[in-house]
């Protein structure tokens, strides 16, 4: 179906359907695949690349965050703390593909509703960052069936506790 | 730095001097379904990104995911705050209505408190993400240390 909101050609349409039809196979749902106590880690290298990826979706340019810069490529970047810095909830958006185990198929369907995070140290661009979650609470409210996690993130080098969260999603 | 349309943007910069009740400068982005499906945000799930398959579940339209709005706020607070964003600081958003394709979305937020911590002050202000007919999307509130 073409649409005002993306406009496809019939091929681009058929590879659509193709890439969803894909994510669908063999997907549970979110509150099937966690039991409480479930710990999962995986350690993300934090690229100048990657961050900019994270960016540009949402439209922020702060210069602090640019350790790559289109025609200088990759800079040293400038911020408060030295060098360039990883936006405050870059890794809170990666805690989901640690939460959801990405050897499974995802559990499409799932939204997530809430997140309490604690920022406590800047995280420099360039660093690995080990992300560890464990789901500590599943519970029903009006209806609704939620998964609650906490979660770590350390540096992998030092150790260095950079942030904390504890946050909901909303299962199927 | 006075930007060309008048706006100093040091101005924004909340200090130990801040008084509670200011109010944070609004972030403005729009809701395009081609950012909402990008790999690293929502192209794992077609409800972010496919208007098809976000139909097909009973969406009127695909839904943006809950933390671009959180990015969204995450943006207002390092223009007011700055460094302290990045040391010591706490942000909590409850993600209370869906952002549809299209829509613009507006941030906003207040100091409700100023507690005194060293030589400065703890900061709390509530947040919040609308759109511009000011129905919220997100809400909750951000701590963090100034002049400590």
């Amino acid at each position: 179906m073409n649409n005002e909101l993306k406009p496809q050609s019939a091929v681009q349409e058929a590879q659509t359907r193709a890439f969803v039809g894909a994510l669908q196979q063999g997907s549970q749902t979110y509150w099937d695949m966690v039991e409480i106590g479930d710990e999962l880690s995986r350690d993300l290298h934090i690229t100048p690349e990657l961050v900019i990826l994270y960016l540009d979706p949402v439209e922020d340019y702060n210069p602090w965050y640019e350790g790559w810069r289109m025609n200088s490529w990759h800079i040293d970047g400038e911020s408060p703390f030295g060098g360039a810095i990883v936006p405050p909830l870059l890794v809170s958006h990666f805690v989901l593909s640690v939460q959801f185990d990405h050897t499974k198929p995802f559990a499409i369907g799932s939204i997530h509703t809430f997140h309490d995070s604690e920022i406590l140290e800047p995280i420099p661009v360039g660093a690995t960052v080990r992300i560890t979650t464990r789901a500590i609470d599943k519970y029903e409210k009006r209806g609704r069936r939620y998964v609650r996690h906490e979660v770590h993130v350390t540096d992998t080098a030092t150790g260095m506790l950079y942030f904390r969260e504890v946050r909901d999603i909303l299962s199927l | 730095m006075a930007s060309q349309n008048g706006l100093n943007l040091d101005s924004l910069r909340i200090t130990p001097e801040t008084p509670v009740g200011y109010e944070l400068q609004p972030i403005k982005k729009k809701a395009a379904i081609q950012l909402m499906g990008s790999r690293v945000w929502g192209r794992f799930n077609p409800n972010h990104w496919d208007p098809d398959y976000a139909r097909s579940t009973g969406l009127t339209d695909p839904i943006q995911t809950g933390e671009m709005s959180s990015a969204y706020i995450s943006e207002m607070c390092v223009n007011h705050f700055g460094a302290a964003m990045f040391k010591n600081a706490r942000i909590v958003c409850k993600y209370i209505a869906s952002t549809i394709a299209n829509e613009v979305i507006v941030t906003g937020g207040v100091i409700t408190e100023k507690t005194p911590k060293g030589n400065g002050f703890r900061f709390r202000a509530d947040i919040w993400a609308a759109n511009e007919a000011g129905e919220k999307k997100t809400v909750g509130w951000v701590e963090a240390d100034v002049g400590v």
